[in-house]
């Protein structure tokens, strides 16, 4: 690929779309809006690329999660029980990082390529984008799940974009 | 001599607690004398494990940061107008302070050119250089400073604590029998990375080059590594192959292993799985056995190791080693550091979500 024709739309989705309420819970995460957001939009994307679970054997793709504030329920929590000296349950550990999330849908989609996380200094889909066309221009990927999400600061759900990249006919 | 082709390492720093500079840092890696001790920096009451690597009196974050980019820059050889042709690449963990960390920095430290901010957990500063080798290889940029940086603090030690992810016997084993676990370290650093043309204008002398990286995904399980070690494996083979270096070439793995019992193995068997028998024949060992894991900085901490490792023609020294695990069946520098042979080592590292890198490096 080359720098200056950039990666094509696949596909597109956003939650909430008309219609949606919370999304469903993601099993081993807890407390937080932020994993079940970015597995819901997640889902949605990549079932209008290819219906049904896993992604086409060989296409290797990757996940490009872009996130400003990341799972600010969670460290909040994980800091308030901190500095009262409590103790935190085990699976805020395995939910520290966006990687888990990330990891929870490569795995249940069959996504083998690169996992990349993101705090955007710019545009968030524009650096995303960036990130995505890098690792097709490198090879290390075919394909590129683009994940958007912020959270607001009064621990409302939020929204999430997620963008399928690559090269195919959209 | 260096490939004329490959991108360069022009000036390194590093901070841990062996100490601050890149000669602590090759002294303590050298000795193999484990940094853990009693944690002092905060509060561990009731937590199942109190130790940690820290380095004392150590500064915020961000002062540790510009100090280390500064002395990075400093080392290259770069000046002012260099410098605001830099791009930043930060290494540190996520959150809603992230983006103003890195920009604080970028205005502290003249880099001006570009900045980008890797929250990708343990593979965030490898990650950022192999973002960086791309996008110098490709001429979209001449310089890339990659810094990163994680002080142990109360909140993720709580989490990996709570996690059990520690050594509960206060040490770290990679790659041994009776290995337990993992233990957290201090771990600030920066490296100057620029393209071949660029390092030659200015007539700067070369620490190493990065023949070549890869970056691949397990598609296994949220927070464990796929146990044949898939991910890894892939990465490891982009590396190699980008480099267009025969096996044999490779003297060297600084490896990711933490001490974890299901990790290590799993990146044993990416090795074999690459190598096959000769993976056991390619001296390995885990420096996080003696600065610690320094979880989103491990990466360019470990990368530094390895570039003042070959340089130095010495192989550092994985502490902890009880004896060989029938899981690990690799050649691991145990005791005394043991003469480079060849000009080439790999530095791997491997995080939640199942995301691995390996990072190629070459003698200059």
């Amino acid at each position: 690929m080359s720098a200056a024709s950039g990666p094509r739309v696949l596909a597109e989705a956003r939650w909430p779309e008309p219609g949606d309420g919370a999304p469903p819970p993601v099993p081993g995460f807890v407390h937080s809006a932020f994993p079940p957001l970015v597995a819901a939009v997640a889902d949605r994307c990549l079932t209008r690329r290819h219906g049904a679970r896993p992604v086409p054997a060989g296409t290797r793709t990757a996940v490009v999660l872009v996130s400003a504030s990341g799972d600010r329920a969670s460290a909040e929590h994980v800091r308030a029980t901190v500095a009262a000296g409590g103790r935190i349950g085990p699976l805020f550990f395995f939910q520290s990082v966006p990687n888990s999330v990330a990891g929870h849908i490569a795995a249940r989609w069959g996504l083998d390529g690169p996992v990349v996380c993101l705090s955007p200094t710019g545009e968030p889909r524009a650096d995303g984008t960036a990130e995505a066309e890098l690792l097709l221009y490198d090879g290390d990927a075919d394909e590129a799940l683009l994940i958007l999400i912020e959270q607001a600061p009064d621990g409302t759900p939020g929204e999430a974009t997620a963008v399928l990249l690559g090269e195919g006919t959209p | 001599m260096a490939d004329r082709q490959h991108l360069r390492i022009t000036g390194v720093h590093a901070l841990s607690a062996l100490g601050r500079g890149a000669d602590a840092l090759l002294a303590g890696v050298l000795t193999g004398t484990p940094a853990f001790a009693p944690v002092r920096r905060f509060d561990t009451t009731g937590r199942r494990v109190t130790v940690a690597a820290t380095l004392p009196e150590v500064g915020p974050l961000v002062d540790e940061l510009t100090d280390a980019v500064d002395a990075a820059c400093r080392a290259a050889g770069l000046d002012r107008t260099h410098r605001s042709a830099a791009a930043l690449f930060l290494a540190v963990h996520g959150g809603p302070e992230a983006p103003a960390l890195a920009a604080d920095l970028a205005r502290r430290c003249g880099l001006t050119e570009r900045i980008r901010v890797y929250t990708t957990a343990c593979v965030s500063a490898s990650t950022a250089v192999a973002d960086a080798a791309t996008l110098i290889g490709r001429g979209d940029l001449d310089r890339v400073v990659v810094a990163a940086g994680y002080l142990v603090e109360p909140d993720q030690y709580a989490l990996f604590d709570a996690g059990r992810a520690f050594a509960a016997d206060g040490t770290v084993r990679p790659f041994s029998a009776g290995r337990q676990g993992l233990l957290l370290g201090d771990g600030v650093a920066a490296v100057v990375l620029e393209s071949p043309a660029a390092a030659a204008r200015r007539g700067a002398p070369t620490l190493a080059t990065v023949p070549g990286w890869g970056r691949a995904g397990d598609a296994y399980h949220p927070c464990q590594p796929d146990p044949q070690g898939s991910g890894l494996a892939r990465a490891v083979a982009a590396a190699v192959r980008r480099g267009g270096l025969p096996a044999e070439a490779l003297g060297y793995v600084n490896a990711n292993a933490t001490g974890t019992p299901y990790s290590d193995a799993a990146e044993a068997a990416a090795l074999r799985r690459v190598f096959g028998d000769r993976a056991g024949r390619i001296p390995v060992s885990s420096t996080k056995s003696v600065h610690g894991h320094a979880l989103e900085a491990s990466g360019l901490l470990e990368l530094v190791v390895t570039v003042l490792a070959l340089r130095h023609g010495k192989l550092p020294v994985n502490a902890g080693f009880l004896g060989p695990d029938d899981t690990c069946p690799l050649d691991v520098i145990t005791d005394a550091p043991r003469p480079a042979v060849t000009d080439y080592a790999l530095t791997l590292n491997a995080a939640f979500g199942g995301a691995n890198t390996a990072l190629l490096v070459g003698a200059p």
